[in-house]
């Protein structure tokens, strides 16, 4: 479990920086991130499932100007190592404890959003350090004070993933032999219902002219041609 | 990789570059970690003086040296994507300032400020609205169907292009300085970010009825109820236009199923005693 966790706070760190901080590679995408968690765990497909519930959720909330969306990496990483832990600890696998996990872990993402708020926050008193630097005749150590801000946001990550999941261990498994058995009933749907508000967000703030017009023809055809193949 | 490597050391003919090959990809590098010190008060400032600080120690020293960084640690903002053809631009015209050739009347200040504008709402429109969801959406195909190469797809998808921008734009920034702002209108970026969005609402059609086709099947249950999933889309879309959280809407869905399948299978067994 440990080791688990390690692995886990490993990733968040890696993909918390390519989200704001180096690169933008994209590593940080739910759709990457918790597939290579599950990977490094040894359970890939929980991953991917993971990775198709909450890649499309924020997808929609740019990362623009001094925006700060919610950390949708953190969540997809922590609920992965959530989903993978607590099926092993409880005994328990199929979609309904991953569904949990991740209906925990969502609400929890805002908490990453607060983090990296701080963490920019945070990192405008590097910029009085540049200042008296760059007066005293010192790049160097005006370079390093910008390589310091890598701390702020390496913590903002570490920080949203513990958070998430600590939330999750303590409230999962108390929740778990309570809605096991109704959450079967749903579960199927929930899986699907999740992707589609994404998609159904995206459609809402996209900046196209008919874009619902767009969205409903395609969405028939691709229907229609499915059915009649 | 080595696509970047070749494409940045390449040096043209009858073109001056003071700015040695090396230089100017260890620059190139450095705005990997452009936004390494990202902040509320100069944004992106701290980390353009650090991408472009080789660069400015070729040309100046000692006291011009930083008499120039000063200048560059102040307010900077554009997309991340198109920053080196700015810092290649910038690194230009600062090139020819050093070596008195430069129209004095012009202010590399003013030049920064007057790009990095209307690049961030480009590039944010072309990556961020529309390059991303719609990489997304075609790796969303693997990924349902359970393939596990998806992310990979993504990843590729998504990163030829960035990867392009700041490769080329980086050199033909500093290749053409001030004239790289007509390099880039030339490339009508604005259309294609439309064009993009346009392309990912399609393909975002098709996931969703791909999604919902898969479930139905798997259910066993008839596939024209499956076109029904088009009213609360509809109505989830219209709720979102108007400002409504991600966060209440899927618990708003959550919680409707959830009690609705409770509900079912209570009927189910009321009917079956």
């Amino acid at each position: 479990m440990a080791s688990s966790l390690a692995f886990g706070a490993l990733i968040s760190l890696i993909c918390g920086l390519d989200r704001v901080a180096i690169l933008q590679i994209m590593i940080s995408r739910p759709i990457v991130a918790a597939p290579l968690t599950a990977f490094v765990l040894g359970e890939p497909l929980i991953g991917l499932q993971i990775g198709v519930m909450v890649e499309l959720l924020w997808l929609a909330r740019l990362p623009v100007g001094a925006a700060v969306p919610p950390d949708d990496t953190q969540v997809a990483i922590a609920s992965t190592v959530l989903g993978i832990i607590l099926g092993r600890t409880l005994n328990a696998s199929g979609i309904e404890l991953l569904l949990l996990c991740l209906l925990i872990a969502i609400p929890l993402g805002k908490v990453g959003q607060y983090l990296d708020h701080y963490a920019r926050q945070y990192n405008i008193r590097l910029i009085k350090q540049v200042d008296s630097a760059l007066d005293r005749g010192s790049l160097l150590v005006a370079e390093l004070q910008h390589m310091r801000g890598l701390t702020s946001f390496s913590l903002a990550a570490i920080g949203t993933y513990a958070i998430i999941l600590l939330g999750g261990l303590l409230i999962v498994p108390l929740l778990w032999p309570l809605l096991q058995q109704p959450m079967s009933y749903s579960s199927a749907w929930v899986q699907l219902a999740l992707p589609l508000v994404g998609i159904a967000v995206i459609l809402g703030t996209i900046n196209v002219s008919r874009a619902i017009t767009l969205f409903c023809a395609s969405f028939c055809m691709s229907f229609l041609l499915m059915w009649l193949v | 990789m080595c696509v970047v490597l070749y494409v940045l050391s390449i040096d043209v003919a009858g073109v001056g570059m003071a700015i040695p090959r090396k230089t100017r990809l260890y620059i190139w590098f450095r705005l990997l970690l452009l936004q390494a010190s990202w902040n509320f008060e100069r944004l992106q400032g701290l980390g353009f003086f650090y991408s472009l600080l080789p660069g400015l120690k070729k040309l100046y020293s000692n006291e011009e040296l930083l008499s120039v960084s000063r200048k560059y640690v102040g307010y900077f903002n554009t997309n991340v994507y198109l920053a080196p053809m700015v810092a290649g631009a910038v690194l230009k015209l600062e090139e020819e300032q050093a070596s008195g050739i430069a129209d004095p009347t012009l202010e590399i200040d003013d030049f920064k400020e007057m790009v990095a504008a209307p690049y961030a709402a480009i590039g944010d429109a072309l990556f961020w609205g529309g390059l991303r969801p719609l990489a997304a959406g075609v790796a969303l195909f693997f990924a349902v169907k359970g393939i596990l190469w998806a992310p990979l797809v993504f990843i590729l998808l998504y990163n030829l292009v960035p990867t392009w921008f700041r490769t080329v734009f980086f050199v033909r920034g500093y290749r053409q300085g001030m004239k790289s702002v007509e390099f880039i209108q030339s490339h009508r970026l604005p259309d294609w970010a439309i064009h993009t969005k346009e392309t990912t609402v399609v393909v975002l059609g098709g996931l969703s009825a791909f999604m919902v086709f898969s479930q139905l099947t798997q259910q066993q249950l008839p596939s024209w109820l499956g076109l029904w999933i088009l009213i609360p889309m509809v109505i989830l879309s219209l709720v979102a236009r108007k400002g409504v959280s991600t966060l209440l809407l899927v618990f708003i869905s959550v919680a409707s199923i959830f009690l609705i399948g409770v509900f079912w299978a209570d009927m189910v067994h009321l009917i079956a005693s």
